[in-house]
């Protein structure tokens, strides 16, 4: 860490680490009710289809039927003599650049001389009535001359048909993390052992689909947008009209459901919704169907993993050497940094001495890929879990003792050779869960086929480098005001999407501050707050918080100040709790929190105040694929007990034991909140949700065939064993959670299943049909 | 959509003296299934004939020789009648996990059947059970049994200006037994992939007479004619169950489609129909 | 085409494309935001309403279907400003997250309540099938569930 950064951030690493050593909370750590659910329960709260403005007008995009190819034209057809119909918006409208690429600049708001996927938009239509625009965009001509397309990325790595010119291969790009020799010390294990696995699409399906209502006036626009960065949405709008950044103002709109892919979603449709603004005048409501949303919103990576890993007779993990291939479908968008997410997090949390782990990046004429709770982790995880009880089976060790002989603890170095000096709490984690779900017992009494039905258990672990990778910059902030009342604002650019976070965030300054939660307002996802960065990768709350802690903690300092003097104390003898400030050693002396307000407005204290924190990064060396991968990672221990039906294939999820290691948990109910639904969605990704592609075409575009679990497959969950290891620069230790419990999920499953019926799932998704078949091979007949 | 002519009806012969006069009026009962195909563009109606106000199509009746079931009745309706639990039990058993609550407050069964999707799940329990519809048009109408019913996926034997009144059910005898199972991907709220119904008469300790059906196996709903001949006059047991079953084979012709692969679906029907086959035995004590 | 209809316990009377489903004409003719757009198959949940006391798919019904039906959307559950005790029980138990398939959540849960008072989990679990929560609160929603049977019973208890 440069010393620089210490010096300029003396202040903030002080209070951080004064906020970790307090032994009592009022407020943190209690489950706090959301703040937004009377709203939400009186069907008040607005999400973005739920605005109504004056001369509103509804687009619809209209999307390629055609996986690959040249446009050659697109006209309004029938639709112009419509007399709903406003405007056709096409690439040659958009005032700006033509670029929503996130991270490469691939890819554009609206198709333009070509077309890479079945389901792009290549341009939207603008109707005056929210019912004639689904009528209006099937009249839209569209031609398209169809170039040669290639759908399997290990076709398309040879480069055969390009997908992007510009880019020239298919291959975008390479990966690369690692240390010591793996290919020699696999040669020299006594146990070895190579799968390859194939990972499958993940669809989000948020029950709101996508929508972006864009406001134009005056040359200004307002941005109604179920974003997870509203400042990430500013800018790509900015860019797709040319205008300053300052031009556009994003407001986050209630959110029904994000996990990650509003992240991608949000800023691609204000780029879209922001040209129609433009070109008609008129305030620009877009929406996707929700086969829209199948057929044209980015999807967790498909996945080709190959992984050889190896173990000394001792027990002792000697080496991983694991090749990934991403699917990026037809533009790169997050799939540099899922993959490199993937990478690094090969080996599992596990020490392992030897590792050589190489990801590719592969274009194809599909659905692009994109953010998604986990972010390229669990299609990694599920491999290395899976190999770790396929290791432990040939070393005929119990596949949870063995996790347990190698897994991560303080002092230990990661597969990047990163030092984790503090906050690893997984053993524990592994030990009380073994404990709580009666492992060994059951692991010796099921795995037998009784009635036609087997049950089995089984264990996954996962880690999860929080917020974003290597020395990728890093920072959090908020703005606190306080007004003459003694009512306090705060201004977060975390984006709530139901996850809790602005309920988090509330009760840190609310703790800080020793004010109860209902008297302050807090202002988020916007982009009228101070840039916080993106409300992904878990960092919501530990980051988002971090920044309102700091803002939070120089007000409560400003208050001490005035208070001590009044009192004839020492500034830290003042105490700030249930709204009274008082004296510590004498608690007679005391006033009430307005008083004290008061009392600083007066006394020249600023009463207002920014959280701004640049993250301490150490060096990652890109050559050697070496150093700090992560800040910090969260941890996860998983067992789930499943029953097989044997004649049909079905699994069913009976039983689930979370145990997470996320620091300190600021808000014990909410956090369970988020463990439960990682754990559903997780269950979905191994048993249920399918996307079938055929030449392209997505063949189940709506919930009828991409099923998602419903009440009915809800397992019994057990409450979450937090084992609280402080991370150092999160609120009050607090590190990130939500997307923890989906990552080991999936790899928990499939080794129940091999528990219980002895075959080896290889494959997400793992449906009742491929168990069948894999039950019938190995059963022969 | 250009501007639909709507229209409700609350008598049968206003509805079919309409319907001969519009033979391309699309009929509204439940609307539930209507509704998605004409969102999904794969119908453009021009003209609907909403149906649901005529009463004497509403209702689960005893009579002398069974049960006599309004072709509006909704599923949710079956699914809590206490008449068609004992009366028709594998009907019973269909509607028990049929589709959604929400979706069994709209859909009915005369929809269902009319609709003729091979996965309509009220279908093969209808046909072991031996039931037949009742039609009617203007010029009187037709009683026919349900499995002369269906012509191929989504197409039935109805005429232009025909509609489906009621389904009449004989009442089953003492010795009778019944099933109802389906496979689906998920545990509730999904398509079947493959659903199986069995009705058997037990005599003597024979098995008298059997009659079995699948659904979503075949272009419609069919009988599973060579398992009940193999059956028919035989002693059962678990061999000759599980023999006989096998036999399904030579009844169904499924495909592949996104929800499941012809030989899943061939081997998931031997295993329904033995499931079905020793619940329906049990069932008639044998 | 003129439509008319009792909503939330108002006569409403409106002018509505025959082809528009209830959805649309709760959402976009009379303004009743609270029933929310999922899939508009019928898969969701998340625009189900009571008509005539029975919870639906306001996306699967044609308007004119609602001719002189009574239909309560989560804007009529509340009463003279005092929350349903399944509001409460929601608010209480944590059971909803990003909240957009609560209020399809919080009709069907009404309805079950008011057929059957003492519901069973797995009634509750059969009642709910037709309403999906991607948050995953489903374990909340069974608690509230449960907790406003509880409310309710105590309420009619101590007026009775």
């Amino acid at each position: 860490m440069s010393s620089s950064l210490i010096e300029v951030q003396r202040e903030e690493f002080s209070i951080l680490d004064s906020w970790l050593k307090a032994r009592e909370f009022i407020v943190v750590g209690k489950s706090v009710r959301r703040v937004d659910s009377l709203e939400k329960v009186l069907g008040r709260a607005r999400y973005v289809e739920d605005y109504l403005v004056e001369g509103m007008t509804y687009a619809r995009i209209v999307k390629s039927s055609v996986p690959h190819g040249l446009i050659e034209s697109i006209s309004p057809g029938e639709a112009s003599s419509h007399p709903d119909f406003i405007d056709l918006i096409t690439a040659e409208d958009v005032p700006g650049q033509n670029q929503v690429g996130y991270y490469i600049s691939d890819q554009p708001a609206l198709a333009e001389g070509k077309v890479r996927f079945h389901g792009e938009p290549v341009a939207l239509v603008v109707a005056r009535k929210p019912e004639s625009a689904e009528l209006l965009r099937s009249m839209v001509e569209v031609r398209v001359k169809p170039l040669p397309a290639v759908f399997d990325p290990l076709e398309a790595m040879k480069d055969q048909v390009i997908i992007h010119e510009e880019v020239g291969s298919n291959v975008v790009i390479k990966t690369h993390i690692g240390k010591g020799d793996a290919e020699k010390a696999l040669e020299e294990s006594d146990y070895v052992v190579e799968n390859e696995y194939r990972m499958g699409y993940q669809d989000h399906a948020y029950i709101e689909p996508e929508g972006v209502l864009a406001i134009p006036k005056d040359g200004e626009y307002t941005v109604i947008a179920p974003a997870q960065y509203p400042h990430l949405a500013q800018l790509i709008s900015a860019r797709v009209l040319g205008v300053p950044q300052s031009k556009v103002r994003v407001i986050q709109p209630m959110i029904g459901g994000a996990f990650g892919g509003k992240d991608d979603m949000g800023p691609i449709l204000a780029a879209q919704a922001v040209v129609a603004a433009h070109k008609t005048g008129k305030p620009v409501l877009l929406t996707y169907s929700r086969e829209d949303s199948f057929t044209s919103h980015c999807k967790r990576d498909p996945a080709i993993i190959y992984y050889k890993s190896g173990a000394s007779k001792e027990g002792r993990l000697t080496a991983v050497q694991v090749r990934i291939i991403f699917d990026a479908g037809a533009y790169a968008n997050r799939g540099p940094f899922t993959l490199w997410r993937a990478t690094a997090h090969a080996s599992g949390p596990y020490e392992v001495p030897n590792v050589d782990s190489r990801g590719f990046l592969v274009y194809t004429n599909k659905v692009y890929q994109g953010s998604f709770r986990g972010f390229g982790n669990p299609q990694v995880q599920f491999a290395a879990e899976r190999q770790m009880d396929e290791l432990a089976e040939k070393l005929g060790i119990d596949p949870l003792e063995f996790r347990l002989m190698n897994i991560l603890k303080p002092g230990s170095r990661t597969c990047t050779n990163q030092l984790l000096d503090h906050s690893v709490g997984i053993g524990e984690a592994l030990r009380r869960v073994a404990e709580a779900s009666g492992w060994r017992e059951k692991r010796r009494r099921y795995g037998r086929i009784e009635n036609g039905k087997a049950r089995g258990i089984g264990v996954a672990c996962a880690w999860h480098g929080i917020s974003t990778s290597r020395g990728v910059p890093d920072w959090c902030n908020a703005y606190i005001n306080v007004a003459k009342d003694g009512s306090v604002s705060v201004y977060t650019g975390i984006v709530e999407f139901g996850q809790g976070s602005h309920t988090g965030i509330l009760q840190i300054v609310s703790e800080a501050l020793g004010i109860p939660v209902e008297k302050i307002n807090l202002i988020g996802g916007t982009s009228d707050a101070p840039d916080t960065g993106a409300t992904h990768g878990s960092r919501g709350l530990s980051f988002g918080g971090t920044a309102a802690l700091i803002a939070a903690t120089k007000i409560r300092k400003a208050v001490q100040r005035v208070a001590a003097r009044s009192f004839g104390c020492s500034p830290d003898d003042v105490e700030l709790r249930d709204g009274w400030v008082y004296c510590r050693r004498d608690p007679e002396k005391r006033m009430r929190w307005e008083e004290a307000v008061k009392a600083c407005y007066l006394q020249g204290e600023e009463m207002s105040a920014t959280g701004y924190f640049f993250m301490p990064k150490e060096r990652f060396d890109e050559k050697k694929g070496q150093g700090q991968a992560y800040v910090v990672f969260s941890y996860m221990a998983i067992i789930t007990e499943v029953e097989v039906d044997v004649e049909t294939g079905l699994t069913r999820v009976l039983k689930v034991w979370p145990a997470l290691c996320a620091g300190r948990i600021i808000n014990p109910e909410l956090a369970k909140g988020q463990v439960d639904g990682a754990i559903l969605q997780g269950l979905g990704y191994m048993l249920l949700e399918e996307i079938k592609v055929e030449d392209g075409r997505i063949l189940n575009p709506a919930f009828t065939d991409y099923l998602v679990p419903t009440i009915m497959d809800l397992p019994e969950i057990m409450d979450p064993i937090y084992v609280e290891d402080y991370f150092k620069y999160g609120p009050m230790g607090a590190k990130g959670l939500a997307e923890m419990a989906l990552i080991p999920m999936a790899p928990a499953i499939g080794n129940a299943i091999k528990h219980a019926v002895g075959v080896s799932p290889r494959e997400v998704p793992y449906p009742a049909e491929k168990l069948y078949m894999d039950l019938r091979r190995v059963r022969g007949g | 959509m250009s501007m639909l002519e709507y229209r409700r009806f609350s008598s049968l012969e206003d509805a079919l003296r309409f319907l001969s006069e519009r033979p391309d009026a699309k009929i509204v009962a439940g609307g539930t299934d209507l509704v998605v195909q004409m969102r999904m563009g794969k119908l453009k109606p021009s003209t609907v004939a909403d149906i649901r106000g005529i009463m004497e199509l509403r209702g689960i009746r005893e009579s002398d020789e069974g049960l006599e079931i309004g072709a509006l009745t909704t599923i949710e309706e079956i699914r809590e009648s206490s008449l068609v639990e004992r009366l028709a039990p594998p009907l019973w058993e269909a509607a028990q996990e049929f589709a959604t609550w929400q979706i069994r407050n709209m859909g009915t069964i005369g929809g269902n059947l009319c609709n003729a999707s091979p996965a309509a799940d009220t279908a093969p329990p209808l046909m072991v059970l031996g039931a037949r519809v009742r039609t009617a048009r203007l010029g009187g109408g037709r009683t026919i049994p349900i499995e002369e019913f269906f012509r191929g996926p989504g197409e039935t034997i109805l005429e232009k200006g025909e509609l489906l009144t009621h389904v009449h059910i004989p009442r089953p005898g003492d010795s009778e037994g019944h099933a109802f199972q389906r496979l689906g991907r998920r545990v509730a709220h999904i398509l079947s992939i493959v659903s199986a119904a069995a009705a058997v008469g037990v005599e003597d300790g024979r098995i008298g007479w059997v009659r079995v059906a699948l659904g979503s196996v075949a272009p419609t709903p069919v009988r599973a004619r060579t398992v009940e001949r193999e059956l028919t006059g035989k002693t059962p047991s678990r061999d000759l169950i599980k023999s006989a079953s096998e036999k399904v084979l030579n009844d169904i012709k499924p495909i592949s489609d996104v929800r499941a692969s012809a030989e899943y679906r061939r081997a998931m029907s031997v295993v329904l129909v033995r499931r079905v086959l020793e619940k329906a035995l049990r069932r008639a004590g044998a | 085409m003129r439509i008319r209809f009792t909503l939330n316990g108002r006569r409403v009377e409106v002018d509505a494309p025959p082809h528009i489903t209830l959805l649309e004409l709760l959402r976009n003719y009379l303004r009743t935001t609270g029933v929310k757009r999922g899939c508009e198959t019928g898969e969701c949940g998340a625009c189900t309403i009571l008509m005539d006391g029975k919870p639906v798919n306001s996306c699967l019904i044609l308007a004119p279907m609602a001719e002189g039906a009574e239909i309560v959307t989560v804007e009529g559950l509340a009463e003279d400003g005092r929350l349903h005790p399944i509001q409460e029980a929601f608010i209480e138990e944590n059971a909803l997250q990003c909240g957009y398939c609560t209020p399809g959540f919080l009709i069907t849960a009404k309805a079950l309540l008011d057929r059957v008072p003492e519901p069973s989990v797995e009634l509750i679990k059969d009642a709910l099938t037709g309403n999906i929560c991607r948050c995953g609160a489903y374990r909340m929603i069974i608690s509230a569930v449960l907790r406003a049977s509880e409310k309710m019973r105590t309420t009619s208890a101590s007026q009775g």
